[in-house]
C-alpha cells in the first residue's frame, strides 16, 4: 500500500465516522430503560392477574385465560399423572404405582406425598385428572421464592397461617398468591428444587446428586450450574417442549452416540452429556485424547467426572431402616435422633436412618432400563431386594457403566404372599403410622387402599435401590484419576466384560513369565559363579 | 583382520551402531520399567505417567529404529542377521563346558562377522519373533480406539492383545537378562561392554 | 586388592543409601500416625471434641478448621479434611515460659486431622507428640509424653454411645478457610 492509498483509506474511515455520528443524533431517544426481565410479557402489568386469589386452580384459571393449551401439556407430563408405562412389559410405573423404599408409597398417603404434585387437590384415587384449573402452573413458575405446599394439604399451597411442623412452635405465613402470580417466568434451579432436592421429604435425601446446594452452587460442586460461571438451570439440559421434561430417569439415554447437536437441533433426548459434548469429547492431550476417547465406549461421561456426590455438608441418606420404627423411647413417647451436623439418625416414626457426604459410587453397566419390583410383585425374601434393577450387560451396545447412589434399607413385607407391602404411613386418622404407631393398623389401610390382598403378617426384608448419579459433574482437573481404576481393588472391582490394564491378569503368562525370569536370572548367577569358582586347568593365553 | 590405526584392536561398532545400541538399551530398560508398573506388578510412577512414558517410548524407539533400518540396508550390516549354524555346538560346548576350563572362544569377531553363531540365532529369534509380538500387540493396544474404524474389533479382544503384549515382555526380560550377563564372558568381564562403548575389540591372538 | 577396595566401598556407599532410604521412610511414618475411623467424618470430629472437652487437664477446643474449604473456594475438589484443634495450658504454659524452646508454639494448639480418602474410609492423622518431644530435652520430653497420653484418650470411641453433636465454632472468627477458636483453653 502506498501512502497515498493509506491517506485515501484513513479519510475515507473518518467520513463514515462523522455519517455514523450524524446519523446516530437523529434517533429519538427512548424514554423507558429495556424491561430488566427476559420474556416479551411483564405479568405485573396484567389486570387478569392483579386481583386477590383465594386459591390455586383460581390462579390456575386466569393462566389459562391466556395459556389456553397449557394445562393440557401439564396433563400429558409425568409431573401430572404420575404415571409411566413401561413399553416393553407393560406394567405400570411411576410415583402413583411404584414402592420405593424411602417413604415406600404414595396411595393412602397422597396427602402428604402431592405437597410435590403439581397439581391442587390429590387426596385418593378419587383425583379428578382432567380437571385443568387443579393443574399447578406456580410450583414451577414462581420467581418470588415465596410460594410453598407443605405435606398434608394434597397439593394446596399454605391459604392459611399455621404451625409447621405440627408442634414444633414454627409458623408459615399464607402465601402471597397475587404477588406470585404477577412474577411467573422460567423455571430456575429453585423452581425444581422444590421438589427434586427434597425428595423423600429432605433435602439431600433421595438422589445424592440433587440437594439444596445446587441452588447456587460454587464451580468445585457442578461446572455446568455454576453460580458465578456457566450457571445453567435445569432446563438448559432437561429441554422442554410442550411442558415434557426431557431427561427422565425412565427413559434414561445412557450411551448416546455421534457427535453434538447444536442448540436447537432436534434431539431424542437432548439432556445428555452427549449432546452437547459428542461422544469423543476429550482434545486436550495429544498422550491421551485418543487413549480417554476408547473409554466413552465402556463408561459413562458421569463414571470419571463425578468422582463423589453429595459433595457438601447436605449429605445424603444412605440407608432408611424401617424396622425399627415405633420404638419408642423410655418415657413411651416418641424419640428423634439426630446426627454429628443434625441429619435424622432415628425417628421413631420412621426408623433409623445413615447419612453420610463425597461418596463414592457404586459402578453397574446400564443401558437406560430399569425393571421394577412393585406392587404385588413377588420377592424373593432371603436375598436383598432390588426395588429397581439397572439393566444392561457387559459390552452390550447400548450399555455402559454408570456411576449409581445405592440406596439400602428395610422395609415391610408379607411374608406368605411374598410381596412388598403399602403402608398407610401419613395422616391425622387413627390408623396412620405416624399419627397411631400401629403396624398392622397402618398395612391394613394400605393394603386395602391398594386394593391388594394382605396375608395379616409382617415383617422386614433388606431392599435396594440404584439412583443412576449425573449432576454434581466436577471441573475436568477433578475427573477420576487413572489409577483409581487401573489398580487392584479400584473402583470398577467386581465389574464384569472389561479388561482393566494393571488391574487383569493372565495366571498362567505371569507365573510362567516370572518363573523363566528366575530362572534366566539364577541359571546366569550359577552360570557366573562356576565360572569364577573352578579353578584354572588351563592357563589363559593372553598377547 | 588387524586395525592399521590400532595395531592390536578391531574396529567392531561403528558410531552410529554404538548410538543405536545404547539408545535401544536405555529405551527397552524403560519401558520394561514403566511396562511392568500398568501391568500392575509395583508403583512408582503412578499409572498414569507409566502410561505416558511407556508412550513416549515406543514413539521414540519406533523412530531409532526408522533410522536403524535405513542404516542396517544402506551399509549392508543387515546381513550380520543371517542365521548360520556352523560352530553352532562349538558354541554351545564352550558356554556350557570350554568356558569355565578357560578353553578358547571358538569364534572370533570380525568386522564383517561380528556375532557368533548362537548370538545370531538369538537375535534373529529376537527379530522375528519377539518384536513382533511386542510391536504388533503394542501398537494394536496403543492404536485401540481406532479398531472400530478397521474392523478390528471384530476379531481383536482387548484381553488377547494385552496378554500378548505381556508375554513379550517376559520375552524381552529373559533376553534381557541372558544378554546382560554374556556380556561379561568376555575375556574380561567388562571387555565386551567396554568394546560396545568404545567400538574397538581387543584382537585375541591364538 | 584393587577390586577389593572398589568392591568394598562400593559395598558401603550401597548400604549407606539403603539405610538412608529407610530411615527416611520410617521417618516420615514415625513423626505422624494415621487410623482408620469407623465413624462419618463428622462424626469422627463430633466424638473426638466430646473426648477432648471431657479429657480435663486444662483440654479445650480451640478451633476447626477446613483446609479443603479453600480448594473448593478455587473451584477444585477434595476430599472432606477436618481439623480439631486442642489446647491446654496446662501443657502449653511451660514450654511458652521458656526461651529456649519456644519456638514450639509452632506445634501449638495440637491438631488431630479426620479425612476421607479415595478408598472411602476415614481416616485419623496425628502427630507424634512423643517423639518430637525427646527431641527438646527433658522438660518438653515429659510434657509431650503427658500430652500423648492425653490425645490417645481423645482417639478412644464407643460405638454404642449415640453420636454427639459437632462443635462448629463461629465463623467468621478465623481466616483463610478455617473457622477459629471458640472456648480457647490458650
Amino acid at each position: 500500500m502506498t501512502l497515498r492509498q493509506l491517506l485515501a483509506a484513513g479519510m475515507l474511515c473518518a467520513a463514515a465516522l462523522v455519517q455514523t455520528a450524524v446519523l446516530a443524533a437523529d434517533i429519538p431517544s427512548l424514554g423507558d430503560k429495556l424491561p430488566p426481565h427476559k420474556s416479551t410479557a411483564d405479568h405485573s402489568k396484567f389486570k387478569e392477574l392483579d386481583k386477590v386469589f383465594k386459591t390455586g386452580p383460581e390462579v390456575t384459571k386466569a393462566c389459562l385465560a391466556c395459556h389456553n393449551d397449557a394445562a393440557k401439556q401439564v396433563q400429558h407430563t409425568k409431573h401430572w399423572t404420575w404415571e409411566v408405562i413401561d413399553p416393553k412389559t407393560g406394567q405400570k410405573l411411576g410415583k402413583k404405582n411404584i414402592i420405593n423404599n424411602f417413604c415406600t408409597s404414595t396411595v393412602s398417603n397422597e396427602k402428604d406425598c402431592m405437597a410435590c404434585h403439581a397439581g391442587y387437590g390429590w387426596e385418593d384415587k378419587t383425583f379428578d385428572f382432567s380437571k385443568e384449573e387443579s393443574v399447578d402452573c406456580l410450583v414451577c413458575h414462581d420467581s418470588t421464592g415465596t410460594y410453598r405446599k407443605l405435606p398434608g394439604d394434597a397439593g394446596h399451597p399454605i391459604y392459611v397461617r399455621k404451625e409447621f411442623p405440627a408442634g414444633s412452635g414454627k409458623f408459615v405465613e399464607p402465601v402471597d398468591l397475587q404477588k406470585v402470580a404477577q412474577g411467573v417466568a422460567m423455571p430456575t434451579r429453585t423452581n425444581c428444587g422444590t421438589c427434586h432436592f427434597f425428595g423423600a421429604g429432605g433435602d439431600g435425601t433421595k438422589h445424592g446428586d440433587l440437594d439444596s446446594s445446587l441452588r447456587n452452587p460454587p464451580k468445585f460442586l457442578d461446572v455446568h450450574m455454576d453460580a458465578k460461571g456457566l450457571n445453567f438451570s435445569c432446563v438448559n439440559c432437561h429441554k422442554t417442549s410442550q411442558h415434557q421434561v426431557a431427561g427422565s430417569r425412565y427413559e434414561l439415554a445412557a450411551s448416546r452416540t455421534g457427535k453434538p447437536q447444536p442448540q436447537g437441533k432436534v434431539d431424542d433426548n437432548p439432556a445428555s452429556c452427549q449432546s452437547c459434548h459428542g461422544d469423543k469429547p476429550h482434545k486436550e492431550s495429544l498422550l491421551h485424547a485418543e487413549r480417554l476417547n476408547t473409554h466413552t465406549d465402556t463408561l459413562a461421561c458421569q463414571t470419571c467426572h463425578i468422582p463423589e456426590y453429595s459433595r457438601g455438608s447436605v449429605g445424603t441418606e444412605k440407608v432408611w431402616d424401617w424396622s425399627t420404627a415405633t420404638k419408642m423411647g423410655p418415657d413411651g413417647k416418641p424419640v428423634l435422633k439426630k446426627d454429628s451436623i443434625g441429619r435424622r439418625a432415628f425417628d421413631s416414626k420412621k426408623g433409623d436412618f445413615v447419612w453420610d457426604s463425597y461418596l463414592k459410587p457404586e459402578y453397574r453397566w446400564f443401558n437406560g432400563k430399569v425393571a421394577f419390583t412393585t406392587r404385588g410383585d413377588k420377592i424373593d425374601p432371603t436375598k436383598t431386594v432390588e426395588i429397581n434393577h439397572p439393566e444392561g450387560k457387559p459390552n452390550e451396545p447400548g450399555a455402559r457403566i454408570w456411576p449409581f447412589k445405592v440406596h439400602r434399607g428395610k422395609q415391610a413385607y408379607d411374608p406368605e404372599l411374598k410381596n412388598l407391602l403399602v403402608v398407610h404411613t401419613a395422616g391425622e386418622d387413627h390408623t396412620a403410622l405416624w399419627h397411631n404407631f400401629d403396624w398392622p393398623k397402618a398395612i391394613t389401610t394400605g393394603m386395602e387402599t391398594a386394593g391388594l390382598p394382605w396375608s395379616g403378617k409382617y415383617d422386614f426384608v433388606s431392599t435396594e435401590m440404584s439412583w443412576p448419579i449425573a449432576h454434581m459433574v466436577a471441573p475436568k482437573g477433578d475427573a477420576v484419576p487413572c489409577a483409581q481404576c487401573h489398580q487392584a481393588e479400584g473402583r470398577l472391582a467386581g465389574i464384569d466384560g472389561i479388561w482393566l490394564p494393571g488391574v487383569h491378569k493372565n495366571e498362567l503368562i505371569d507365573t510362567v513369565g516370572w518363573l523363566a525370569a528366575a530362572l534366566a536370572l539364577i541359571g546366569t548367577l550359577i552360570h557366573g559363579i562356576v565360572r569364577l569358582c573352578v579353578p584354572c586347568r588351563k592357563p589363559r593365553s593372553k598377547a | 583382520m588387524i586395525d592399521p590405526v590400532r595395531p592390536g584392536y578391531v574396529y567392531l561398532y561403528k558410531r552410529y551402531e554404538r548410538f543405536w545400541h545404547w539408545a535401544q538399551a536405555a529405551l527397552i530398560i524403560f519401558m520394561m520399567i514403566t511396562g511392568f508398573e500398568i501391568h500392575g506388578a509395583y508403583e512408582n510412577f503412578g499409572f498414569k505417567r507409566a502410561v505416558e512414558l511407556h508412550t513416549l517410548s515406543a514413539w521414540t524407539l519406533l523412530i531409532l529404529w526408522a533410522f536403524t533400518i535405513f542404516w542396517q540396508f544402506t551399509t549392508g550390516e543387515w546381513r550380520q542377521y543371517i542365521p548360520t549354524f556352523k560352530k553352532v555346538g562349538a558354541m554351545v560346548h564352550y558356554y556350557s563346558i570350554g568356558i569355565f576350563t578357560h578353553a578358547p572362544h571358538p569364534f572370533h569377531k570380525t568386522t564383517s562377522s561380528k556375532h557368533n553363531p548362537l548370538q545370531r540365532l538369538a537375535y534373529l529369534a529376537l527379530l522375528s519373533m519377539v518384536s513382533p509380538i511386542i510391536w504388533g500387540s503394542g501398537l494394536l493396544y496403543l492404536f485401540f480406539a481406532y479398531w472400530k474404524d478397521f474392523g478390528l474389533d471384530k476379531w481383536l479382544s482387548l484381553q488377547g492383545v494385552a496378554l500378548t503384549h505381556t508375554a513379550g515382555a517376559f520375552m524381552m526380560l529373559v533376553f534381557f537378562i541372558a544378554h546382560v550377563y554374556l556380556t561379561t564372558t568376555g575375556h574380561t568381564p567388562f571387555a565386551h561392554i567396554k568394546t560396545m562403548i568404545t567400538g574397538w575389540e581387543e584382537a585375541d591372538e591364538h | 586388592m584393587l577390586k577389593i577396595i572398589t568392591g568394598t566401598i562400593v559395598g558401603l556407599v550401597l548400604g549407606a543409601l539403603i539405610a538412608l532410604g529407610v530411615a527416611s521412610q520410617m521417618a516420615g511414618s514415625m513423626m505422624f500416625q494415621e487410623r482408620v475411623s469407623p465413624f462419618t467424618v463428622e462424626e469422627t470430629v463430633a466424638r473426638i471434641q466430646q473426648n477432648i472437652l471431657a479429657a480435663g487437664n486444662g483440654w479445650a477446643l480451640f478451633g476447626l478448621r477446613y483446609p479443603a474449604r479453600p480448594v473448593e473456594a478455587e473451584g477444585g475438589n477434595v476430599l472432606p479434611v477436618m481439623l480439631i484443634e486442642a489446647c491446654s495450658v496446662k501443657y502449653s504454659g511451660p514450654i511458652l515460659k521458656d526461651d529456649k524452646v519456644r519456638f514450639l508454639s509452632l506445634l501449638m494448639p495440637c491438631k488431630i486431622a479426620v479425612y476421607k480418602k479415595s478408598d472411602g474410609k476415614v481416616y485419623i492423622g496425628i502427630m507424634n507428640a512423643g517423639l518430637i518431644g525427646k527431641l527438646f530435652g527433658s522438660m518438653v520430653g515429659e510434657t509431650m509424653a503427658d500430652v500423648v497420653r492425653d490425645q490417645e484418650k481423645f482417639l478412644v470411641m464407643d460405638p454404642t454411645k449415640p453420636a454427639p453433636p459437632m462443635v462448629i465454632p463461629k465463623v467468621g472468627e478465623g481466616g483463610g478457610g478455617g473457622a477459629g477458636g471458640s472456648a480457647g483453653g490458650c
